[in-house]
């Protein structure tokens, strides 16, 4: 599969399966990354996106982490990004919970 | 703030040559046999847990044979201690005591500077102390740059009355010792109370060491975990998730405290608890203010500053949403001039991952308030990903007060206990 896929400062990874962009007719991934007031990182190479800065310029802050692929291009382009931002130790907590938090219980 | 327990600072103690008694940590009465054999008795057993007034709390025994230790350890071990399980025990040789005194080094906010703190009322609560005898409190203050030395601890001990010339000079070596423990570990408080005189010379029968969080970066040898302060108890596992979160990102911060981790002090109240994030501390406040009089208690306080990136509002909306006593949640900004759409994002990604199955409208009273920066963008795309059509969610813009928006929750949860009779 082809993908583009990044590592961004808080620890965490973007990946944008590439197949699915290939077919997007909106790009709405690039179109939000360049907004004003966003981290305009992602531009438009041979009909796909991909990164303007190196991996390692990504990694230090250059994404700016304000999560507009993902949401935009779930509602517009190809649901082709997956944005993923573990939060270290929450697992063990939950884990060790004795209760169910309340998004896993019914009203 | 991060406090040491009392093992740990005892360990820094000694390594600049403070005494202390004897002893080993434990968690088990097998460990404990074994740590015996090296001690002998009598000895203290000590729970290691953060909360002060540890003794009133039962939190100290003392054995004299191997029935009465595996008595106490049996007893304390996984016992709560003011709301901090037990997970280890300190045993060490019981002191015989001659006198007990008090010995602080810490930072005194109103002159920006280290202050040496005596007071021959040793064994008891300082603070109390003050209040009851403040002559019985000698203080001198300590210009950093100079240091602390020998004779500037004994002019502190001159002014005592009643200590001989022996027990000053023992008193003043430990003192300086003391504020090496102050400086070097990058203290807020580096405390022994009781300092003890006795026959050998004085030891350290209890330390209480508090590091100044924003030092941990640089005190790696401590091992200890980060967050944020939460007073008297040990920080929570949901903390220490928590502090992670600013941990390796320096774009803006979360600020999160359990204040009820267990919602006891809620359910105890008959209020109904509720998580919280706010942009904006004073904002938080009034919030809880609002809130309270209508019955919800906020079993957390979250301050987001400094425009975070959305993902640290994924991150956190995740840590408040994970406390299963909530029955509602509330995001409120102040007027704020952070990127709102940024907050809005990261929420609605939470939201959605978090309630996978409905498209991420909540299950629980929810109200979320937008105002400052790009308000006006978060409000519509909690529109447009179709959160705001959920039952139980109300997103609100920045015409809305805190009074308004504490109205409009209550209302919601009224209406949802109603029609769902709550969760399950």
């Amino acid at each position: 599969m082809r993908a583009l896929e990044f590592e961004v400062r808080s620890g965490g990874t973007i990946r944008i399966d590439l197949e699915k962009c290939e077919s997007c007719e909106t790009k709405a991934c690039v179109k939000m990354c360049n907004a004003t007031g966003m981290g305009q990182i992602l531009e438009l190479k041979d009909g796909v996106p991909a990164l303007k800065h190196s991996l390692e310029e990504v990694k230090r802050g250059a994404c700016t982490e304000d999560l507009g692929c993902e949401l935009d291009c779930e509602l517009y382009g190809n649901r082709a990004i997956v944005i993923t931002l573990p939060v270290s130790k929450l697992d063990d907590y939950l884990e060790n919970s004795s209760e169910q938090p309340t998004y896993l219980r019914e009203p | 703030m991060a406090r040491l327990l009392e093992y740990q600072g005892k360990a820094l103690f000694k390594r600049q040559g403070i005494p202390v008694p004897e002893g080993r940590l434990v968690q088990s009465v097998d460990e404990a046999m074994n740590a015996i054999d090296e001690l002998g008795f009598p000895v203290a057993v000590k729970a290691q847990v953060l909360s002060g007034r540890r003794g009133k709390a039962g939190a100290i025994h003392f054995a004299e044979d191997r029935d009465s230790l595996s008595q106490a350890v049996r007893e304390l071990l996984g016992k709560q201690i003011q709301g901090s399980p037990v997970e280890g025990l300190l045993i060490e040789e019981k002191a015989e005591v001659q006198k007990e005194l008090y010995m602080a080094v810490t930072a005194d906010p109103s002159t920006r500077q280290p202050v040496g703190i005596f007071s021959p009322k040793g064994g008891v609560d300082i603070e109390e102390t003050a209040d009851t005898e403040p002559a019985a409190i000698f203080t001198t203050p300590i210009d950093i740059l100079r240091g602390f030395y020998y004779y500037d601890a004994m002019d502190l001990l001159r002014q005592v009355g009643g200590l001989e010339s022996r027990e000053m000079l023992t008193l003043a070596n430990l003192f300086t010792r003391l504020y090496q423990v102050y400086r070097e570990y990058d203290c807020k408080l580096a405390e022994i109370n009781p300092i003890a005189l006795v026959e050998q010379g004085a030891m350290a029968l209890d330390a209480r060491v508090d590091v100044d969080d924003d030092a941990l970066s640089r005190q790696t040898t401590l091992d200890i975990d980060f967050a944020e302060e939460a007073g008297e108890r040990a920080a929570t596992l949901l903390e220490i998730a928590a502090a992670t979160i600013d941990e390796s990102d320096h774009r803006g911060t979360v600020h999160f405290v359990q204040t009820d981790p267990d919602a006891s002090y809620a359910r105890t109240a008959g209020k109904i608890p509720v998580g919280l994030d706010a942009v904006g501390a004073g904002t938080g406040l009034t919030i809880m203010d609002e809130l309270v009089p209508l019955g919800y208690y906020p079993i957390n306080f979250c301050d987001s500053s400094g425009n975070p990136v959305g993902s640290k509002f994924y991150r956190i909306t995740k840590v408040i949403m994970a406390q299963p006593q909530i029955e509602g949640y509330l995001f409120v900004s102040c007027v704020s001039s952070q990127q709102l759409d940024n907050a809005a994002r990261g929420l609605i990604k939470a939201f959605k991952e978090l309630y996978p199955r409905t498209g991420g409208q909540p299950n629980i009273p929810c109200v979320v308030l937008f105002r400052g920066g790009w308000d006006d963008v978060a409000v519509d795309l909690f529109r447009e990903h179709g959160i705001s059509d959920g039952r139980w969610i109300k997103v609100l813009g920045r015409d809305t007060t805190e009074k308004e928006t504490a109205e409009i929750f209550d209302a919601l949860y009224r209406e949802w206990k109603k029609e769902t009779g709550g969760l399950q």
